[in-house]
C-alpha cells in the first residue's frame, strides 16, 4: 500500500472563519439519519471545512449547490467523491468534463430517452407485474430485496439488451462496490474487486459481439462497437468505462428510490388511498419522493482554479461537496421544504443532479416508479411496515438506500 | 403568451414536455423539440405553463408577453 498523496494538509488549511468538522459520512445509520443531518448542518451554515479524508468544502444550501452545479468550468467532475480526489475508477461519461462530455452523452442520450423507454413500457410493466403477483400470496416481503432490487436491475438489463438472468451476477458486484465509495477504507478492497468483475464481464460481452457487420438491435454493447467519438471508433477503455458506471448508476439508485417511497406508503395510508383514487397524482407524488428523499446525500466536484465563491477562498485542486439533500429541502427555496407534499406542483428538484452531468437514467428511473406504484396498489392496497425492528440505511457518502425494508399485508384466503 | 425555452441551459430533464403532451414533445435524445424559438400558448394554458416554468430544474423557461 502507498501513502495517500495529501496535496492540502486538511488541518493547516487556513478557513478564516469557516466552521470546521471532521466527519466521515460512510457509516450506517438508523433510516432518515442523513437527512438529519443535512437539516442540521444547512441550519448551522451555508459552508464547513471538512478536515476528513484531505479535507473539503461543504455547501448546504440552495443557491450555492445550484452554482456548483451550473458551473461546471469551475467545479470539473473528475472526480466527485470529495474524500477522493483521485478515485481508482474512471466513469465515462460521468467524469467527463466539456468539451467532450457532450460527444459521449450523445451516444448514450438515445438509450435513454423517453421514446426509447415508452419503447420498453409494456416489457416494464409486465416484469413489475409479475414481481409484484409474485410476493402478493406470501402475505409479506423484504421490499428491498425481493421487489426493489429486482425490478430496476432486470428493468435496466432489458433496457441495454442484456439477458435477465446476467442480474445475480451484478447485484452482489454493485453492493461491494458501494461499501468502499462512500469512503470507508475498509471497503476499498471489495470495491477493487467489484469493479475487475463488472469490467471483466463486459470485455467478454465486448470480445463477443466484436466484428459483427451490423449492430445487434437493443444491444447496448454491440452498439458502442459501432459507435463514433470525433469519427474513430471508441477505444475498449471508454466502452468498458461507460458499461461500468451504466451498471453502478443504473442498479443501486432506483432501488433506494423505491425503498424510501414504499416506507413512506407504508407509514402513511391516507397518501396511499389518495393515489388510488387520484392515480393522475402518482407522477406528481414520485417527483415528490425524488424531492424529498433525495438519495444524494451530496455531490462532489473538483475546484479548477483559484476563486471566491459563496464567501469562501477556494483553491484550485480542492474538493466541494454540495449537500443535494439539504438543499432540495431548503427553506429558502422551498414552501414547506421539510414536509412531504404528494400533490407538490412547482417542484424544480435537483434530485437527478442539475447541469449537463444530470442523470441519464432519469427517464427509465421515474418511469420504474410510476409503474412500482400503479402495480403494487392495484394488488396490495394495504399493507404496513412488519414488525418493530428499527430501519437502518447506508451511509450518505454512497448513497442512502434502506438495507432492508420488511412490509406486511393481510392475504385473502 | 409566448413560451421560451433556452437551448442552452436546457438538460432535457423532459418536466416540461410531460406536464404540457398537449404543446410540447420531446426529439430522439429526450430534449424538447421546440427551443430557443417562441411557441404560442392558447389563453387557456397559460397558468399552466407558469406552472411548468417554475418546475424546469435548470430554469431554462420563460413566458414572453408579447
Amino acid at each position: 500500500m502507498t501513502e495517500m498523496a495529501t496535496p492540502q494538509q486538511a488541518p493547516q488549511r487556513d478557513v478564516g472563519g469557516c466552521p470546521v468538522m471532521h466527519r466521515d459520512f460512510a457509516p450506517p445509520g438508523p433510516a432518515g439519519c442523513y437527512w438529519d443531518l443535512a437539516k442540521e448542518l444547512r441550519d448551522g451554515s451555508p459552508v464547513y471545512f471538512n478536515t476528513f479524508a484531505q479535507g473539503y468544502w461543504i455547501f448546504t444550501r440552495h443557491d450555492a449547490v445550484k452554482d456548483i452545479y451550473k458551473t461546471p468550468d469551475l467545479f470539473s467532475s473528475e472526480s466527485f467523491t470529495p474524500w477522493d480526489p483521485e478515485p481508482i475508477y474512471r466513469f465515462v461519461p460521468t467524469q467527463i468534463d466539456a468539451p467532450d462530455h457532450i460527444k459521449y452523452r450523445r451516444i448514450l442520450n438515445p438509450w435513454f430517452s423517453p421514446r426509447s423507454i415508452d419503447g420498453a413500457e409494456d416489457d416494464l410493466r409486465a416484469l413489475c407485474r409479475g414481481l409484484v403477483e409474485e410476493v402478493a400470496a406470501k402475505g409479506s416481503t423484504d421490499f428491498v430485496a425481493e421487489f426493489a432490487l429486482r425490478f430496476p436491475t432486470e428493468g435496466f438489463l432489458r433496457v441495454i439488451g442484456i439477458p435477465p438472468q446476467d442480474a445475480d451476477l451484478f447485484v452482489p458486484w454493485v453492493e461491494d462496490f458501494f461499501a468502499g465509495f462512500g469512503g470507508d477504507p475498509a471497503g476499498q478492497e471489495r470495491m477493487t474487486a467489484a469493479l475487475g468483475g463488472i469490467q471483466a464481464y463486459w470485455a467478454a460481452a465486448l470480445e463477443e459481439r466484436r466484428g459483427e457487420a451490423e449492430p445487434r438491435p437493443g444491444d447496448l454493447a454491440s452498439h458502442l462497437l459501432h459507435a463514433t467519438f470525433e469519427e474513430r471508433p471508441l477505444t475498449d477503455a471508454e466502452m468498458l468505462d461507460m458499461l461500468t458506471v451504466l451498471v453502478l448508476a443504473g442498479l443501486d439508485t432506483t432501488r433506494a428510490e423505491l425503498g424510501y417511497m414504499f416506507r413512506h406508503l407504508a407509514e402513511h395510508p391516507e397518501q396511499r388511498r389518495r393515489l388510488i383514487e387520484e392515480p393522475e397524482l402518482i407522477p406528481l407524488a414520485v417527483e415528490e419522493v425524488l424531492r424529498f428523499y433525495t438519495i444524494i446525500f451530496g455531490d462532489g466536484r473538483k475546484v479548477t482554479r483559484d476563486v471566491q465563491f459563496h464567501g469562501v477562498d477556494l483553491k484550485q485542486g480542492e474538493m466541494v461537496y454540495g449537500l443535494v439533500s439539504a438543499a432540495n429541502r431548503d427553506p429558502d427555496h422551498w414552501e414547506r421544504g421539510e414536509e412531504f407534499v404528494l400533490d407538490r406542483r412547482r417542484n424544480n428538484h435537483m434530485g437527478f443532479a442539475n447541469g449537463p452531468h444530470r442523470c441519464l437514467g432519469m427517464h427509465l428511473a421515474r418511469r420504474e416508479m410510476v409503474l412500482a406504484v400503479q402495480e403494487w396498489l392495484r394488488v396490495i392496497p394495504d399493507f404496513h411496515i412488519d414488525g418493530d425492528e428499527p430501519l437502518t440505511e447506508r451511509g450518505g457518502g454512497s448513497m442512502m438506500t434502506l438495507l432492508k425494508l420488511p412490509l406486511a399485508w393481510e392475504v385473502a384466503s | 403568451m409566448k413560451l421560451l425555452i433556452d437551448g442552452a441551459v436546457c438538460m432535457g430533464h423532459g418536466r416540461c414536455y410531460s406536464a404540457m403532451p398537449d404543446l410540447l414533445t420531446y426529439d430522439e435524445e429526450g430534449f424538447p423539440t421546440v427551443r430557443d424559438e417562441l411557441l404560442a400558448l392558447p389563453d387557456d394554458r397559460v397558468a399552466a405553463a407558469e406552472e411548468v416554468a417554475a418546475t424546469c430544474p435548470e430554469e431554462a423557461i420563460s413566458l414572453i408577453d408579447e
